[in-house]
């Protein structure tokens, strides 16, 4: 637990926002959202923190522990300003990197162009050796084969090398000498990644990928992590810092200067482990939407759900394998976020069919909506919420943006009403229920085609317009609990401060368990189990302060796809082979539906992680009032045009039925007639149907 | 705008993502519950959501040569069990015959889907299994001269009745294939997708209520025809034909042609496919769903909006498919290896859009899919892997052709060489493109790509069905066409080149290598007007040699790796006059392949 003094930050990096949350002792909470400084975002992010201790008279070394997520790692590969990085490969096997999965996101089109390898052909080098899917060397390393390439690398001023070779997954000892040897040929600054060290499972493209996208970040992300450290320091912070990682934990900035590609997804997981500690006791699906994008994930027991089917720079990610082959592969844990191309800046547009879509295209932050006057012309997604009453045109950001209703309407009417013959509040109605639609998609790309019923889960609506959306998605789900945490509109920062640190090593082990022991299978753990210790005590944690958990991908003999399960373990601490095929076969059956127990069970990869919980805990959230109550008038399709009251969240101390606004500072959460709003001790709200 | 009955747009668009959204999710439960490779990472497969009448209203995101075939097999099961389709069934069935199947190795399984008791829709799938029995392992040998050779024939049967598994036709099914338990693995995988795909097209019609519903799903069929026919009245009135040709067939192949007539007129379109050679005695006849396939694929990769895949869409297009033809064979014609028709069929089209929209269509890539079934024994268990190998476009006007992509006809993957090489007695010695490939231009082909396989045990074999040998991907706007598919028995000397499709298995010993040569996309325009820079880019990224650049692209690169203006100026003058062949003598040399003739644009081998 916090001492008094003891205050904790969040740092979470958008491209146009930095948001900074201050915590300390008795819930006290402070949310600062500031302009980020992209030529250095060290800068901002010093200039927010000091904003804010300074504004509540907090000094500065009274802050203890500094928690930071950022999109630096993904705008790097989608702006393609990564280091110039070379690969190096077994012979035969260079355009590996290029041919990828072959797979692309579309189906009918004869002009697709594919993104470019983020290492060009000249600079993927082979060098001469083989080892074969046991890891059994065929062809011994000719070293001089690697000086050779070593030589073209020095030419050629690279700032990254790669290293992924056939099979290392199960030998890395060619990669590593062919590092050693580079690292005796190269200068010190050039960042070295073996594809070994990263992501040591089978399937050569992905790995390769993976690998390639770590080297690519190394130099960039090294800087960025040196300005963010430096410019804290010079403003008297010395608390250690910790990034979020994609999987929800957070690691030091050194371990994360090691291995960038860890942290691509920081921001949007830290809002999914935010609801997954918020709201522990209930299973959620989080529905995150901002400017641009809808984002769901689930949250079952208290535990996020992970993937590593996962591509970076791919635009939208409905976390479906049916449309990946967009972006770079990235096969590390991330938190299985489905993305949908539907935001507060999503054009509406009607098709040659005369059906309405909303999104995927976007308005972004420029112009933005036809109602923030900056030159925006189509109609938006935000346009027609403002039109339904919604949102407070004198109030978003605590009235630091203003709307301007009457050229949404005129909009709407132009391009959508009149095509449909319809009223303008119709049209601007039709426009929503179309987003939600859309939205829902990403919802049941979590649950229903993971073989989850949403009806059995809360919907945990984050972000600005998360809670404007979440009782009318609920209501197409079938849900009947909508969960609002506080801070809805920069909840990501607030996440941070509730992630434990987490680590998770991995080695490919490609077996059945009718042809190994248990003994063999715990001793491999308990290698891993070693590796974890060492990843711990960097981080400062002793044997003894986190649990080792054994899990392993699994699948029945010849499948294609695994199912990560825990692996249970027998009472001489070996792992339970029973035990694991009934683990993996209950969850195939949650699954897909149906098991095979006639089949044989093997395990392709074998993983260790450990964590230690967080020291911050949300009992009590001190809720600011809001602004002035009110009433205006707000239209539910059905249920007509109605007044709605205008309330702060403070003001929900006592239940009220719908229908309600309740507008914040940072989001407005919107309840419809039929639903009721309510408050719980640590300030969120829940939303039932009545 | 257009008017569909009294529903409403915005209800329209909800229910038609719901719909799209189920049969992905099938898709989603195939592709992660499936044994085969050739589903499991190939995803050669596809689902279906049909309404109470058998017409497609959703097809999961697999492939879009699928897109055609549940039509055919839906009216054939709705006319043969009209009145006893019961709660509780599953349908299965694959022949051609009798079914609306395409060929035995796709297997239809097929859910009667009802809500309040009503029969409201059906959920549908179709997987290509690893093995049917027949004559060779894989079940796709192009060397069957009658269907009754090719394996299995199932007609519509009812797999499960009112939820009882049929006990005696899964004992029949298990025996009559080579790998029972990936047959058996990946028909369960089918089931869970129906009846995932059942719960929630029955939640669907609930909610909606049944006849409004059902008024709703003619109203998209109405809407989709609608947006077919935007589509089609945007094209310019015409008629416009195009032929290609298969190399044919066994050791000594003729050609096979196959032609298209495209006729655009208003909002209609008229495909004639008389022209196309007879149909022969070799499993390469092509039932008719997969050449319309073909054509509705076309359209859509043509059209500038989304058509959705609502049946109606199709009613604008009429398609002539001749009796006895490769197009549309009758029995007891072979079928097993028909696909390569139909990736013909897709270059054939391709040739006519490329004349009617000359912007959106790109020369000749690849030609489809080079289909080795490689099978044998390993440690007492028999092994048959399937691959599908392609990845090279023919370029645009204005673009160089795209390297490693599936061919649009089918958004396949590739299998993983570790994966491969930890399951089967196989080892690929290499992956890659081939230098000095792909047909010449101002904008040039794709080049074209290598895989070669190392056996590591004796007795391997390979059923091979290939094409592209001797006619190359065409090329457009005075381009070279690409460069040809080979494959290689034991590169080096004495090496052995095979025909593209012959007549046996071909038996390899231990060590033994078979080398695949994809073919290189054709180019656009002449060689001679390509930007210096880009052909210099091409000789950096170490895809092109200096030589070779030099000899096809008259372009002069010195010795410090620049481009030598004057000499490149020169060099083009004296290559006006023809430099004969010399892109195929480079990419043929570098394979030892020094003796072959060109001769009315068809490669011949000595």
């Amino acid at each position: 637990m916090s001492k008094p003094a003891d205050w904790t930050v969040g740092v979470d990096i958008g491209g146009t926002f930095t948001d900074i949350v201050l915590a300390g002792p008795e819930g006290a909470l402070f949310v600062h959202k500031t302009l980020s400084t992209p030529d250095d975002y060290g800068r901002g992010i010093a200039t927010g923190v000091r904003a804010v201790l300074e504004g509540q008279g907090i000094a500065a070394s009274a802050v203890r522990r500094v928690v930071h997520a950022t999109t630096v790692a993904t705008n790097t590969v989608l702006e393609k300003k990564g280091a110039k990085t070379a690969l190096i490969t077994t012979q035969g096997f260079r355009d590996v990197l290029e041919m990828r999965r072959l797979r692309i996101p579309e189906m009918y089109t004869l002009k697709y162009q594919r993104p470019e390898p983020l290492v060009p052909r000249r600079l993927r080098l082979e060098v001469t050796e083989r080892l074969g899917p046991r890891g059994e060397v065929r062809v011994p390393l000719d070293e001089a084969t690697v000086t050779t390439a070593a030589e073209r690398i020095n030419a050629a001023g690279v700032g990254a090398v790669a290293i992924s070779l056939i099979h290392a997954y199960a030998n890395p000892d060619h990669e590593h000498r062919v590092a050693e040897i580079l690292r005796e040929t190269l200068d010190g600054e050039v960042y070295i990644t073996c594809s070994s060290d990263i992501l040591p499972v089978i399937r050569e493209y992905e790995r390769t990928s993976t690998t390639v996208i770590n080297a690519y970040l190394g130099p960039a992300l090294r800087h960025y992590f040196e300005s963010v450290m430096g410019h804290l320091r010079a403003i008297d912070v010395d608390a250690p810092i910790q990034i979020m990682k994609s999987d929800g934990g957070v690691m030091t900035l050194e371990a994360a200067s090691d291995r960038p590609s860890y942290i691509v997804e920081s921001g949007p997981a830290a809002g999914v482990i935010g609801a997954a500690r918020t709201a522990a006791d209930v299973n959620s699906i989080t529905l995150d939407m901002g400017g641009t994008t809808a984002k769901a994930s689930i949250v079952e027991g208290g535990e996020v759900a992970r993937t590593a089917d996962y591509e970076v720079g791919a635009g939208i990610n409905l976390s479906s394998k049916l449309i990946m082959g967009g972006g770079y592969a990235l096969k590390l844990p991330v938190i299985d976020i489905s993305e949908i191309g539907a935001g507060g800046g999503s054009l509406v547009s009607i098709d040659a069919g005369g059906l309405v879509h909303v999104g995927p295209e976007s308005a972004g932050a420029h112009p933005g909506p036809v109602a923030y006057g900056q030159g925006g012309e189509q109609v938006t997604f935000t346009d027609a919420v403002l039109n339904l009453g919604y949102l407070n045109p004198d109030h978003l950001v605590g009235g630091g943006l203003k709307l301007d209703t009457d050229a949404a309407r005129a909009a709407l009417m132009e391009q959508v009403a009149k095509t449909l013959k319809k009223e303008a509040l119709d049209a601007a109605w039709g426009v929503f229920q179309v987003a939600c639609g859309t939205m829902v998609r990403a919802v049941k790309a979590v649950s229903t085609y993971r073989g989850r019923d949403p009806r059995d889960f809360a919907l945990f609506a984050f972000g600005g317009n998360g809670p404007v959306v979440a009782t009318a998605i609920a209501e197409l789900l079938e849900m009947t609990h909508v969960i609002v945490p506080p801070n809805p509109g920069v909840y990501s920062a607030y996440g941070l401060l509730l992630s434990g640190i987490e680590h998770e090593v991995t080695r490919g082990h490609l077996v059945r368990l009718a042809e190994t022991t248990p003994a063999d299978l715990g001793a491999r753990f308990g290698e891993l189990e070693e590796e974890l210790a060492q990843l711990m005590a960097d981080e400062g944690y002793g044997v003894g302060a986190f649990d080792a958990e054994w899990r392993a991908d699994t699948r029945y003999a010849g499948q294609a796809h695994e199912l990560t399960v825990p692996v249970p373990r027998t009472s001489d601490g070996a792992p339970d082979f029973d035990g694991l095929q009934k683990a993996f076969g209950d969850e195939h059956e949650r699954t897909y539906g149906h098991q095979a127990e006639a089949e044989e069970v093997e395990c392709v990869t074998l993983r260790v992680n450990g964590r230690v919980a967080a020291e911050f805990t949300p009992d009590k959230i001190a809720v600011a009032d809001g602004g002035p109550p009110g009433s205006r008038a707000a239209y539910f399709g059905p249920a007509g045009q109605v007044d709605a009251r205008v309330v702060s969240r403070a003001a929900l101390v006592e239940p009220v039925a719908g229908p309600l606004i309740v507008e914040e500072y940072d989001a407005t959460c919107v309840v419809p007639p039929g639903w009721q709003a309510s408050l719980d001790d640590a300030g969120n709200i829940h939303l039932r149907v009545m | 705008m257009a008017s569909y009955g009294n529903t409403d747009p915005i209800t329209m668009e909800v229910v038609k993502n719901a719909l799209s959204s189920i049969a992905d999710e099938m898709a989603l439960v195939i592709m992660r519950t499936a044994y085969s490779s050739i589903v499991r990472d190939s995803m050669d497969y596809s689902t279906g959501v049909c309404d109470r009448h058998g017409r497609v209203v959703a097809h999961g995101m697999t492939m879009a040569l699928h897109l055609g075939s549940f039509p055919d097999a839906m009216t054939q099961l709705v006319s043969q069990y009209e009145g006893d389709i019961l709660e509780g069934d599953i349908f299965v069935f694959n022949d051609p015959y009798t079914a609306g199947g395409m060929h035995l190795p796709d297997v239809y399984i097929v859910k009667p889907i009802f809500e309040a008791g009503e029969l409201e829709g059906y959920a549908a799938t179709l997987v290509h299994q690893i093995d049917m029995g027949g004559i060779a392992p894989g079940s796709t040998a192009t060397f069957a001269t009658e269907i009754f050779q090719e394996g299995l024939r199932i007609p519509v049967i009812k797999l499960y009745e009112q939820g009882r598994p049929n006990d005696t036709f899964f004992k029949i099914m298990s025996l009559n294939s080579r790998v029972p338990d990936k047959l058996l693995g990946d028909m369960r995988a089918q089931v869970a997708a129906c009846n995932s795909a059942a719960q929630a097209y029955a939640k669907l019609v609930a909610k909606h209520g049944s006849e409004t519903f059902r008024r709703l799903i003619d109203d998209l069929h109405d809407y989709a025809e609608h947006v077919a026919r935007e589509e089609i009245r945007r094209l310019p009135d015409g008629t416009w034909s195009f032929t290609d040709y298969l190399d044919g067939l066994g050791d000594d192949p003729e050609p096979l042609p196959l032609k298209a007539t495209v006729t655009i007129d208003g909002d209609n379109m008229l495909v004639d496919w008389t022209g196309s050679a007879p149909q022969v005695p070799a499993g390469i006849n092509c039932p008719s769903p997969f050449v319309v396939s073909t054509v509705q694929m076309m359209l859509k990769c043509v059209a500038k909006q989304e058509i959705p895949n609502f049946d109606g869409f199709s009613r604008p297009i009429e398609i002539i498919l001749p009796e006895g033809t490769l197009v549309n064979p009758t029995p007891p014609a072979a079928v097993a290896a028909r696909a390569i028709i139909g990736w013909r069929a897709v270059d054939v089209l391709q040739g006519v859009f490329a004349q009617i929209v000359p912007d959106d269509v790109p020369a000749a890539g690849e030609g489809g899919v080079t289909f080795p079934a490689i099978s044998g024994w390993d440690q007492g268990r028999r092994f048959v892997v399937s691959e599908t190998l392609c990845g090279s476009w023919g370029a645009l006007p204005e673009r160089d052709g795209v390297f490693g992509i599936p061919n649009p006809g089918g958004n396949l993957t590739n299998q993983p060489i570790e994966m491969i090489e930890a399951l089967y007695p196989i080892e690929i010695q290499r992956y890659g493109m081939l230098e000095n490939s792909g047909g010449p231009g101002k904008f040039r082909g794709a080049p074209g790509i290598v895989r070669s396989y190392r056996m590591l045990n004796d007795e391997t074999l390979v059923v091979l069905r290939s094409d592209r040998k001797h006619h190359l991907p065409w090329a457009l706007g005075g381009g070279a066409p690409g460069t040809p598919c080979l494959h290689i028995v034991n590169p080096g000397p004495g090496q052995r080149l095979l025909p593209p499709m012959p007549s046996d298995p071909v038996k390899f010993g231990v060590d033994e290598v078979f080398l695949h040569v994809g073919a290189g996309g054709g180019g656009y325009g002449d060689p001679l007007e390509r930007d210096p820079a880009m052909v210099l880019e091409d000789v950096r990224e170490e895809q092109l040699t200096a030589a070779y650049v030099k000899a096809v692209y008259g372009v002069v690169i010195d010795g410090e790796g620049r481009v030598d203006a004057a000499a490149t100026a020169a060099k083009r003058e004296e290559l006006r006059g023809g430099n004969g062949h010399a892109y195929l003598d480079f990419a043929l040399g570098a394979l030892g392949i020094d003796d072959f003739l060109v001769k009315d644009g068809i490669v011949h081998y000595d």
